[in-house]
């Protein structure tokens, strides 16, 4: 039995079970942590699945992903501001501004491999910082953000109290949680896993592997701008930060740290950043320097971050468990 | 028609890109070096820039001569790349492609602040050594003597590394690596500390920018990301790994950045992006990009 087919045994297939634990785990997180914290590691967590997609499973690199949260923001706060749209129609211009402006980037810039497109992404995404910042200063209010946004209202509950927007988000977060796992099953999902594993054959395999690159990174700017929109209700304005650089490391950071190409990933590692970043800045405001650190020593020690390094010890125990219960035995079992 | 009074101005502005670009110009070709060689992408490039900088204003302080500073801020951080290339990329090289990369950046998150803690937020000037402070008058025409020696000091050390990379030994081998690492590795090279001297080459010229720019714009912790930013569009707009392509396109960024803030001031930060999107659709692979390495 060689060892591919027996690590088809022993890897560990997320089952639908692991979301609706998560879903309980993040509905009682609000007992054991502060509810803004708990808010912001959903929204991140969000905006990490769909981060993840293009990372962990397309294994595309984007450095510019503040643009889609950035623009899902603004999307958002400024629909919610000049137009006074309700919750569900500023969440659509949200999502459809961030997926809008990926098939732009995308058709640019999809094409070219791996460096390249980190570099052109982290250039584009700085070029939207500095369009908000001063030439489109009428409309974006530059450097201030967009301030004096009305809180949303879920039918005539109004989502201005921490706890119902906490909700709100939790449902959402959970739906996007299956959905991600629903994703990784299908054929797209598949496709994927075999585009990250070799292009050459996926390609001679007659896929189109552009078309997936690009299908998965719009796909990553839906999650984004929702996630970017959900910030804006969370914050109540839109700071111009929210198109800055440091949102597309941080995002890199966080998945990097969960580890990518793990379904939790994301929300494990938003987890962790976040809450690292809350008990640092408590002791020093140079909290990017202990933070900074510690991803250079994920990368070094454990490139697989939190979930990925988990499932290697997992399928290493598996294996040697295999290894001593015999391979005949396992062959029979396996089947 | 225009008059002599905006001639002369386009010139002046011509020569206040050429000397911004010339910045550019060593920024991008120390990138352009080290993706060459080791396909690492820098993005904590303008870091090493930023300490490029704040190793100009302790040595200068310390020494009162601004060569000496240069010198030593080069010198100096060229070490330290060295320390990063051996102790934290070596690791790396026969993993994901993707970790080095991502290492750099962990780098460009985490120094900044370690500069914040022992200089401080406020940002440190270095005043014009003084034999340069003045000005050369042609005609009406204004040019700073310190923007000339920049573009001097840029030329000199540009045909330095040419002739570097074209006569010596040493350079012959970098460049066949550039072109054919395995090749390299199978006649007997030691590519590893190729690697590790080609990394020092490209910080090395990474800190020299950052130490000439300094006078014109005084060390800032938070400098290094737009001169990473600058680097990358550069290299995209000049071709990833081509060193006339860092060239090139250095000093036209630097010129069409001198004169959109002529024109329209509120785009001077905009304009080098929508001049790298308006070359990806022309030239996907840049000005000067091979079409093997994409």
């Amino acid at each position: 039995m060689d060892k591919a087919e027996m690590l088809k045994d022993v890897a560990p297939v997320p089952r639908a079970t692991v979301v609706w634990i998560t879903a309980c785990i993040l509905a009682l997180l609000p007992l054991v942590i502060s509810i803004p914290l708990a808010t912001e590691i959903l929204i991140w967590g969000i905006f990490g699945l769909g981060f993840n997609l293009l990372l962990g499973y397309a294994g595309v690199l984007s450095f510019g992903h503040a643009a889609y949260f950035g623009v899902g923001a603004y999307g958002a706060g400024l629909a919610l501001l000049y137009w006074n749209t309700g919750l569900w129609s500023s969440l659509a211009i949200a999502i459809a501004a961030a997926v809008l402006l990926a098939c732009l980037i995308g058709a640019l810039a999809i094409r070219r491999r791996g460096v390249y497109f980190a570099m052109i992404s982290l250039a584009f995404g700085q070029m939207l910082y500095f369009l908000a910042l001063s030439p489109l200063k009428d409309i974006t209010r530059g450097e201030d953000g967009l301030t004096h946004i009305p809180a949303v209202r879920l039918f005539s509950i109004s989502l201005a109290r921490p706890k119902s927007l906490y909700y709100f988000i939790f449902a959402i977060t959970v739906t996007m949680l299956y959905l991600t796992w629903r994703i990784l099953q299908s054929p797209f999902g598949k496709l994927l896993h075999a585009y990250r594993e070799n292009e050459e054959r996926a390609k001679a395999c007659g896929y189109n592997t552009t078309l997936v690159k690009f299908f998965s990174l719009v796909l990553s700017a839906f999650y984004g701008g929702l996630a970017g929109a959900l910030y804006t209700f969370y914050l109540g304005y839109v700071p111009v930060s929210t198109l800055f650089w440091l949102v597309s490391g941080t995002i890199v950071m966080m998945t990097m740290l969960g580890g990518k190409g793990t379904l939790l990933g994301p929300l494990t590692g938003a987890a962790v950043y976040l809450f690292l970043q809350n008990t640092i800045s408590i002791f020093t405001p140079r909290w990017e320097l202990f933070v900074g650190t510690i991803f250079v020593i994920i990368i070094l020690a454990f490139p697989g971050g939190i979930m990925g390094t988990l499932r290697t010890k997992y399928v290493n125990y598996r294996m040697a468990r295999l290894q001593q219960s015999g391979g005949a035995a396992a062959a029979g079992a396996g089947g | 028609m225009l008059t002599d009074v905006s001639w002369n101005l386009i010139l002046m502005q011509l020569f206040f890109g050429l000397a911004l670009g010339s910045v550019y110009v060593l920024l991008a070709s120390g990138l352009s070096i080290i993706y060459g060689l080791l396909d690492v992408v820098n993005f904590a490039h303008g870091t090493f820039a930023m300490l490029g900088a704040y190793a100009v204003f302790v040595a200068v302080s310390l020494s009162g001569s601004f060569i000496v500073g240069i010198i030593s801020a080069v010198v100096i951080v060229a070490l330290l790349g060295t320390a990063v290339e051996i102790l934290l990329l070596k690791p790396l090289y026969d993993k994901d492609p993707l970790l080095p990369l991502l290492l750099t950046f962990g780098l460009s998150v985490a120094i900044p602040d370690l500069i914040k803690v022992i200089f401080g937020l406020i940002g440190k000037p270095v005043a014009y050594p003084e034999a340069l402070s003045g000005a050369t008058t042609v005609g009406p025409m204004i040019f700073s003597n310190y923007r000339l020696f920049i573009i001097i000091l840029t030329l000199v050390v540009l045909i330095s590394l040419w002739l570097f990379l074209k006569k010596s030994d040493l350079g012959m081998v970098i460049r066949a690596a550039t072109r054919d690492r395995l090749m390299v590795q199978v006649l007997g090279a030691n590519t590893s500390r190729l690697w590790t001297v080609g990394f020092a080459i490209g910080i090395g010229l990474a800190a020299l920018a950052g130490a000439i720019a300094v006078p014109t714009m005084s060390a800032t912790a938070d400098m290094g990301v737009e001169m990473t930013m600058v680097a990358f569009v550069v290299t995209v707009v000049g071709g990833l790994g081509s060193l006339g392509g860092a060239i090139v396109g250095g000093l036209l960024i630097g010129v069409i950045i001198a004169f959109t803030s002529l024109i329209a001031g509120q785009y001077a930060n905009v304009t080098m992006y929508f001049c790298m999107a308006a070359i990806l659709l022309v030239r996907p692979r840049g000005l000067f990009g091979e079409s093997g390495r994409e």
